[in-house]
């Protein structure tokens, strides 16, 4: 099972703003919504192609983890629930990035690590000093003092509560090199600077003196101190993880896994790579096998089973050879070929043609039998989610806006959008009309998202409770006194975000202007909806304040098991419009 | 054998008439047979749908209208009457009388159609200039007007294309197309790239425009569903060819020719049942070289001997024209048009 949390992805643009969904294994999971609502975005987060600014995404999270991480995130936060968020983070989540900011705990463990290394090498050179040139200082003892101290040393180095990293056991042992040179060194002619006063520093000399000059000893040091500081890194990490969970899980241990189908077959194929050397190139890439002849057999088995049959005729051509129904085969062959359980198709059939669509439908639900695949599948085509999916999420601006299986959301739509959206999808059958919602301008620039309910700007029934505000109220009242409805404003102004200042004209008096005001708002509310978002007008020192209702963003909720939509309407059935009040 | 046009029938003439169009390129490879033989007739405040799949020869149609082609394309024969006058055979001068004034094209891609450097109401007060011969300051108006009509804010006039999103900048095309009251406004592909919501208002808008202006419209796609909507007649290309011809309706819910009965039952139906559409095994062929006989045989499933070598005519089958042997109805085209043509 696949589960997915908050995927969020924000570089200047909130693109993806606190989206949260499940994917079984084996669904087909369609993320549906116009362009720039975040879908592809989205998609690209759980293959790691782009990271998420914050939350997680859980691979094969077992239910009653899942459960136990939701009960968790819905406590207030104490120490102890963070601990365990954090440990169920670590074990299931593949984006999550372990805080590196340091405690002065950390720092203490660091600093004791390395003034470790810098003691040890200092009792070295005591031995050295204390029993004479080479009393003690046979090959066997340095060597078992070479090893105690790169054992210390990994043991330290691979402590520190950071995100572990293989890297560290690397770090351990070139540092175990570096101090069994340079420290004992420096060591030493320190030591001979204290007994005998300030002696001219002589490289060679005083490294000779810290080994006692034992030329065989040294050398299988300076072989068994690395290596025994970067094993022991590696036993600690080792242990580490495995008490952990998926702690540390690499993006390229995934990259087999999770794979992607790009939109168009004519761009994201390289001109000047054969079929078989942009097939194979996820193989060679992740290190899965350099054999010439099991890469080619692998080749072979992707290519056929993605239609291309048979696959020796198609191997050796180049892109342009191929029609766009082969080329978007040889994109699937290609994230086939890694046998992934997951994949993410972009709009894989939105530049092909209608002839052609069905074929690659059919063949991608064909793998899916038989290589139990699981499909993330983003289009903007809702006639394709229809026929395809399991479940669909319907996106709007970077958030859910419905969620449920393909009967709930496209035959069953609750929300205005979702609803808008199947609307305007026409029919094959010119008798089959329906009345199309068309709604008015486009989406909003995601750098400024509307309050309130994102939709409300757009939305064909939005009420008093979706969070209109005071510049889209002054917006309505100018556009309805240029056109003559609504005389006597000569200044108007957002007060603040909940109330408008107007000023009227010399000669009418706020009081017959707020008669005017109440019938023209009575008459036009329901056409111009924006209306609907005044709660009351008043006067006051002769100036007319217009005052708005408060508005709230709508929170997912489930209306039946498994279908949830964002919207007021929805959530609190509308109240009647009540008259407005001074 | 004349293919019949019954709409066009009678005295009155329509306003637009393509009879038998043969257009080749002439590549290195060879020569394309891009459209052979099309026939179609646009009456006055009607909107024909040219539909097919890509590499059909949809656009070359467009641009033969036009006279638009590029240098290594040529009109074979075939004729092309706009109101009497034979747009094949006109010089290029009393073309240009005609192209964008009585005429015009929303080209393909309004991405990229627009001149990224230059100011919206230069480029649509453009074609008046050139056409209409007035004062910069009365063009200027006129394309502020233009843009009211398709529904843009005249004070946009002094921006840039990149100032404009995808499905602005298609009403900026359509307002140039509108720019020197033309009567007809080929439309090629006007709302592929778009979403699903710009797509529904683009043509609800061209709709209005036809209804208010009284335009004739050519809608090229090769999304049917497109056309279901905002079409009165569809004809159906495949390979240069015309396979069927007729009224919208009676093509979307009883087609007779193999090609459209496949084009019709590939589109996923949202108010439907939810199963998997049918395809049409097979790619569409290379143009250099068609099949013999009907070129739509090597996909058909009805195919049958007759289909091999002989090239069925569209003729009138149940009110439309269809070019199909599978109806007895059909005939074959003569055996000195094929010599002609070899």
């Amino acid at each position: 099972m696949l589960r997915e949390l908050t995927g969020r992805a924000a570089l200047w643009v909130r693109a993806v703003d606190g989206v949260s969904f499940d994917i079984r294994r084996g669904e087909v999971y369609c993320l549906v919504g116009e362009s720039g609502c975040g879908k592809t975005t989205t998609g690209k987060s759980l293959v790691g192609l782009v990271d998420a600014t914050d939350g997680d995404v859980f691979l094969e999270m077992p239910d009653a983890a899942y459960r136990e991480y939701e009960s968790l995130v819905g406590r207030p936060k104490d120490a102890t629930a963070l601990g365990a968020i954090d440990r169920l983070r670590r074990k299931y989540s593949f984006t999550w990035k372990e805080s590196l900011r340091w405690t002065p705990i950390q720092y203490a463990l660091l600093a004791a690590m390395v003034g470790a290394g810098f003691l040890g090498s200092l009792s070295l050179v005591a031995l050295v000093a204390a029993y004479d040139s080479g009393a003690l200082l046979d090959a066997g003892t340095t060597v078992g003092l070479s090893v105690i101290m790169g054992v210390l040393l990994g043991g330290i180095a691979a402590f520190p509560p950071t995100r572990p990293d293989r890297r560290t056991a690397s770090v351990a042992a070139v540092l175990a090199a570096v101090g069994f040179n340079i420290l004992p060194m420096l060591a030493s002619w320190l030591a001979s600077a204290v007994q005998a006063g300030a002696p001219g520093f002589d490289p060679y000399e005083s490294w000779a003196i810290a080994w006692g000059g034992n030329t065989f000893g040294m050398l299988i040091g300076q072989v068994f101190a690395p290596a025994a500081a970067g094993g022991v890194a590696r036993v600690v990490i080792g242990v580490r993880q495995s008490r952990g969970g998926l702690m540390g899980i690499k993006m390229r241990t995934l990259r087999r896994r999770l794979h992607l189908i790009f939109q168009d077959p004519y761009e994201s194929l390289n001109p000047k790579q054969s079929v078989l050397e942009i097939v194979q190139e996820p193989l060679r890439v992740n290190h899965i096998s350099s054999d010439p002849g099991e890469i080619t057999a692998l080749v072979r088995g992707a290519l056929e089973d993605a239609g291309l049959r048979p696959p020796e005729e198609f191997m050796f051509r180049f892109p342009h050879e191929l029609s766009g129904g082969q080329r978007q085969r040889v994109s699937i062959a290609a994230a086939l070929v890694l046998r992934p359980d997951f994949i993410v198709a972009d709009e894989p059939v939105s530049m092909l043609d209608v002839s052609i669509r069905t074929e690659i439908l059919q063949l991608m639900l064909q793998l899916r039998e038989k290589r139990d695949l699981t499909y993330l599948f983003i289009t903007h085509d809702l006639g394709l989610a229809w026929i395809l999916a399991d479940r669909v999420a319907v996106m709007y601006l970077g958030k859910i806006v419905e969620e449920g299986t393909a009967e709930q959301v496209i035959a069953h739509p609750k929300h205005p959008y979702t609803q808008a959206l199947i609307s305007v999808v026409p029919s094959p059958d010119p008798r089959k009309k329906v009345e199309r919602v068309i709604l008015k301008g486009e989406r909003p620039d995601p750098v400024d998202i509307p309050k309130g309910c994102r939709f409300h700007p757009r939305c064909p029934v939005a009420f008093e409770k979706c969070g209109w505000s005071s510049n889209e109220i002054a917006e309505e009242l100018k556009s309805l006194s240029t056109a003559g409805v609504l005389p006597g404003i000569a200044q108007m102004e957002a007060q603040n975000p909940w109330t408008v200042a107007l000023a009227v004209v010399p000669g009418t008096t706020p009081e017959a202007f707020i008669e005017t005001f109440r019938r023209v708002v009575k008459e036009h509310r329901d056409s111009q909806r924006a209306l609907k978002g005044i709660a009351g007008v008043r006067t006051r020192g002769g100036y007319v304040y217009v005052k708005l209702h408060p508005g709230s963003e709508p929170r997912l909720v489930e209306l039946e098991p498994g279908n949830t939509v964002a919207c007021h309407l929805v959530t609190s059935p509308a109240e009647a419009p009540h008259a407005l009040t001074a | 054998m004349k293919s019949s046009i019954h709409d066009s029938g009678g005295a009155s003439l329509s306003l637009l008439e393509v009879k038998d169009l043969v257009i080749e390129y002439t590549t290195q490879k060879g020569t394309v047979h891009a459209v052979d033989g099309i026939s179609f007739a646009l009456d006055e405040g009607e909107a024909l749908g040219l539909a097919g799949e890509s590499g059909c020869g949809k656009t070359t149609t467009a641009l033969a209208l036009m006279r638009l082609l590029p240098h290594n394309g040529r009109i074979i024969r075939g004729s092309i009457r706009f109101r009497g006058k034979n747009l094949v055979t006109l010089s290029e001068l009393s073309i240009r009388r005609i192209r964008w004034k009585e005429i015009s094209i929303i080209f393909q891609g309004a991405m990229n159609s627009l001149n990224p450097i230059r100011r919206i109401g230069d480029q649509i007060a453009e074609p008046i200039l050139l056409h209409e011969g007035v004062e910069k300051q009365v063009a200027r108006r006129r394309a502020g007007d233009l843009l009211e009509v398709v529904g843009i804010n005249r004070n946009r006039l002094r921006d840039y294309p990149h100032e404009f999103s995808g499905g602005m900048r298609q009403r900026v095309m359509i307002a140039m197309a509108l720019a020197c009251n033309p009567k007809i406004v080929i439309a090629d592909e006007p709302v592929t790239a778009l979403d699903v919501m710009i797509q529904a208002q683009i043509l609800e808008l061209l709709e209005r425009l036809k209804r208010e202006l009284d335009l004739s419209m050519i809608l090229i796609s090769h999304d049917l569903s497109v056309m279901a909507e905002t079409c009165d007649r569809v004809a159906i290309m495949y390979a240069g060819r015309m396979m069927e011809y007729g009224q919208t309706v009676d093509i979307f819910t009883g087609p007779k020719h193999p090609y459209t009965q496949g084009l019709v039952g590939a589109f996923p139906d949202i108010r439907g049942a939810r199963t998997i559409p049918e395809s049409i095994p097979g790619a569409v062929p290379s143009l250099i070289n068609p099949p013999s006989g009907c070129v739509f045989h090597p996909r058909c499933k009805f195919a049958f001997d007759r289909c091999t070598d002989h090239i069925p005519s569209p003729s009138a089958v149940s009110g439309r024209d269809v070019a199909c042997f599978l109806y007895p109805e059909v005939q074959e085209v003569s055996p000195r048009l094929v010599e002609a043509k070899l």
